[in-house]
């Protein structure tokens, strides 16, 4: 038996492992716990994961199924915080009784206190009794607009036209910099086969991360994003279709105003801010607006509107994706096996609307859904559109799309959230009509 | 075994409406609703997602489907043994109680003609909702209908107006929403109001004589449930009675369909077709609708040719296309009926309700 054959045979599943080092934490984390005694779900995804065993530092913790002594390390990680854990349980019952006491309903208390607690209980340990007044201010902190300060910052410096006439200069003179080259898309094409593709071995895993390596510093990206300011031709997809632009090819976008239901193109440079700014809410760094703004403006002229290359090649592999996708056809083919798996899930998925009396035979069960089924049988549309906002995060706060795996989740976990969007407008036009 | 690109596990289940679905993280679970001791069968979306499969199979059960699972399914269907990999007694039963639930508020043939008794939407999505909490290891922000919050929601007021019945199960399972309201930021002290809908009592006449008329043709349909919402037409067979009449030398189809339930039929669409002579309309908030009757070339038919027409093999279709046939719908009726008899251990509240009011 070879040694990655024994380390599997020995391998718990992660929430396993999780569940046996909470119970061990023994009494007094009770409303941190489900009836059965483990840790809510939110306790694991709001606290253990990202603030006791810290995932995005301690990437080893994060698999599916870990070894023995990753196991170990993790159980005596949690079991370590117990006395935190408690101190956390306290503050959040606290935090609870206050939120009645001052009739606050909004949000979800464990998604939004979770933290905070845990925050509380590693910096001032457990709840002062009697309580000072801490509870009170840090709920009111919580559920104050948090976004509001840095958006009316937004709103005050573009109401001035010295400002927008500058940014508008810039737009120019950085729209005209951007050119596609005459390099071909074919290598980057095949290249594409393989990162979307199935990997079942060790070896194949590398391959894929090596060629997903060489895709984002390939040029066609950029060419491809450059090349939709110039002429619609020289694209293999019309991103009228894609729903990415109104128009072909590509115009730049207006300094301000529009809708916020402009296609991701199209949409104004204080716009983009805008939602990066609402985005922003948990995040301490956030630069001054005047440079978010100036950066913007470089950012919507670059191809896709996305500065970095991972993120340009990652859109490039979303759409060639989201053609292949259609939830409520039995016949559409794929060309990608990432592709097939999500298309067979969202097969899946609509079934179960089926199944649930949300649709007939994959089409409306009430006329009045019809609208939301023709949406569906254009799923690239939302799927691109969501994509992109993602994208344009990642690109603000320079997160990297350099990890094939992380790509490939981000592909997958678009297409499950614009999914159940879908589904829960299907099922409201359903229920609007029965209640009308 | 490999179906249509995933991988599943368990037995087949029958067709739909026969069973009842419950979408997890990373799997569907499916179950026939009149076998209870039968195991799901369980469908992965997403395998890397369903971590909490170690609690139904154990950790080594958790490993062998994962690691088979990992590899991506042929396209043919294929089958791989996983032998010694079986459901831990009992793990299931939560989740099959929730599928069931949902299922309960969708399927459940209420229908006035038969005297199976309506379920209580409000007392049955309020159990959902605290079995769905008390689940939520199953459950990812991803999943379809388990967000706690949105199934309370449009009950509050019908909640509330219950508890002011006194019956102390409901008020108890009325507390439990209370609470659980309060954490997923939901209000809960709205006034009450009335629930009960009195003036949907299929009210005969009102538009009769409008023009003096001749019944060419007439004849009785079902319903297919798989082809119309929940909640509006009354689950009998043969609650849809049709007529070919003339009026103005031309031939008017009618059709009423009989109604069950708070939901409007207002707009769910009607087709009468009878060889090369048919028709389209929409059906009323009355359940009833009325529309020309044309032949191939869509063009209105006389009476004459009307009278002449053979009515017998005439199809009357209300909803969408499709739906289950006539011998499954009464296999659920039969189901629907022996839980009224004899409330199961596992029954909810808005069940035992119905049972009692059943006399």
């Amino acid at each position: 038996m070879s040694t990655a054959e024994t380390a599997v045979a020995v391998a718990h599943p992660r929430r396993a492992v999780i569940d046996r080092a909470w119970r061990a934490i023994g009494p007094g984390v009770e409303v941190l716990s489900g009836d059965d005694g483990g840790p809510l779900r939110r306790t694991v995804k709001r606290i253990i994961d990202p603030l006791v065993l810290r995932l995005r530092s301690n990437t080893q913790f994060s698999a599916p199924f870990v070894a023995a002594d990753v196991a170990e390390a993790m159980y005596d990680t949690i079991v370590g915080q117990a006395a935190q854990m408690r101190a956390a349980a306290a503050w959040f019952e606290l935090l609870k009784r206050e939120r009645r006491r001052l009739r606050i309903t909004s949000g979800n208390a464990q998604e939004l206190y979770f933290p905070v607690c845990f925050e509380l209980a590693v910096t001032k340990g457990a709840p002062a009794q009697p309580d000072s007044g801490e509870a009170e201010s840090v709920l009111r902190e919580i559920h104050d607009d948090r976004d509001r300060t840095a958006i009316e910052v937004l709103n005050t410096y573009s109401s001035d036209h010295l400002v927008i006439t500058e940014l508008g200069d810039q737009l120019r003179s950085s729209w005209k910099d951007v050119r596609a080259g005459n390099e071909i898309t074919g290598p980057f094409l095949s290249g594409l086969t393989t990162v979307l593709g199935h990997a079942d071995s060790h070896s194949a895993v590398a391959a894929r991360q090596r060629v997903w390596q060489a895709l984002i510093a390939d040029v066609t990206p950029y060419n491809l994003g450059a090349a939709a300011h110039e002429s619609a031709a020289r694209l293999p997809w019309s991103i009228v279709t894609l729903g990415l632009s109104s128009a072909e090819p590509q115009g730049p976008p207006a300094v301000i105003g529009g809708s916020d239901s402009e296609r991701p193109l199209n949409r104004s440079v204080i716009d983009r801010v805008r939602a990066t700014l609402r985005r922003a809410m948990d995040r301490e760094e956030l630069p001054d607006v005047p440079m978010l703004c100036e950066e913007e403006v470089d950012r919507c002229c670059a191809p896709w509107g996305l500065m970095a290359e991972d993120k340009q090649a990652t859109l490039v592999a979303g759409i060639e994706v989201a053609v292949d996708l259609a939830p409520l056809s039995e016949t559409a083919t794929t060309r990608y096996d990432l592709a097939r798996q999500i298309q067979a899930r969202l097969r899946k998925e609509a079934y179960v609307l089926h199944a649930r009396r949300y649709l007939a035979d994959d089409g409306p069960i009430h006329p009045r859904q019809q609208q939301v089924i023709d949406d569906l049988a254009a799923f690239a549309r939302p799927y691109l559109s969501r994509l992109w906002a993602r994208l344009h995060g990642r690109d603000v706060w320079q997160e990297p799309c350099s990890d094939v795996d992380d790509v490939r989740a981000l592909l997958e976990g678009v297409a499950r959230s614009v999914s159940l969007d879908h589904r829960q407008r299907i099922k409201t036009m359903l229920e609007l009509q029965v209640a009308g | 075994m490999s179906d249509s690109g995933l991988w599943s596990t368990g037995p087949t289940v029958a067709p739909s409406p026969l069973h009842a679905v419950l979408e997890v993280s990373g799997a569907v679970l499916s179950w026939t609703v009149d076998d209870p001791s039968a195991d799901p069968q369980i469908t992965f979306t997403d395998p890397a997602s369903a971590d909490w499969l170690w609690r139904v199979l154990g950790e080594d059960g958790h490993r062998a489907v994962a690691s088979t699972v990992d590899q991506a399914p042929p396209d043919e269907a294929t089958a791989v043994d996983l032998t010694g990999v079986d459901v831990l007694p009992g793990t299931l039963d939560p989740l099959r109680r929730l599928a069931f639930g949902h299922w309960l508020r969708r399927w459940w043939p209420a229908s006035q003609r038969d005297g199976i008794a309506t379920l209580d939407a409000a007392l049955l999505d309020a159990e959902i909702a605290i079995l769905t909490a008390a689940a939520d290891d199953f459950f990812s922000d991803d999943t379809f209908d388990s967000d706690v919050a949105e199934v309370l929601r449009p009950h509050v007021a019908a909640l509330n107006a219950h508890v002011q019945e006194g019956d102390p199960r409901v008020v108890e399972l009325v507390e439990k929403c209370t609470e659980l309201a309060d954490d997923v930021g939901i209000v809960f002290d709205t006034p009450a109001w009335s629930s009960r809908r009195d003036d949907y009592a299929l009210a005969a006449g009102g538009d009769t004589g409008r023009t003096t008329s001749t019944t060419i043709a007439s004849g009785v349909g079902s319903v297919r449930w798989s082809a119309v919402p929940a909640g509006v037409f009354d689950a009998a067979e043969n609650t849809v009675n049709w007529s070919v009449e003339s009026a103005d030398d031309a031939a008017t189809a009618t059709v009423r369909v009989e109604l069950s339930g708070l939901g409007s039929p207002n707009g769910v669409s009607v087709r009468l077709r009878s060889g090369s002579l048919g028709g389209d309309g929409a059906l009323g908030a009355d359940g009833r609708a009325a529309f020309p009757v044309v032949d191939s070339d869509q063009q209105a038919v006389s009476e004459s040719a009307a009278w002449g027409h053979d009515w017998r093999a005439t199809e009357l279709t209300i909803g969408a296309d499709g739906g289950e046939t006539a011998q499954t719908r009464e296999r659920i009726r039969t189901f629907a009926r022996s839980r009224l008899a004899a409330p199961a251990n596992d029954a909810y509240l808005a069940e035992i309700l119905a049972a009692e009011s059943d006399y």
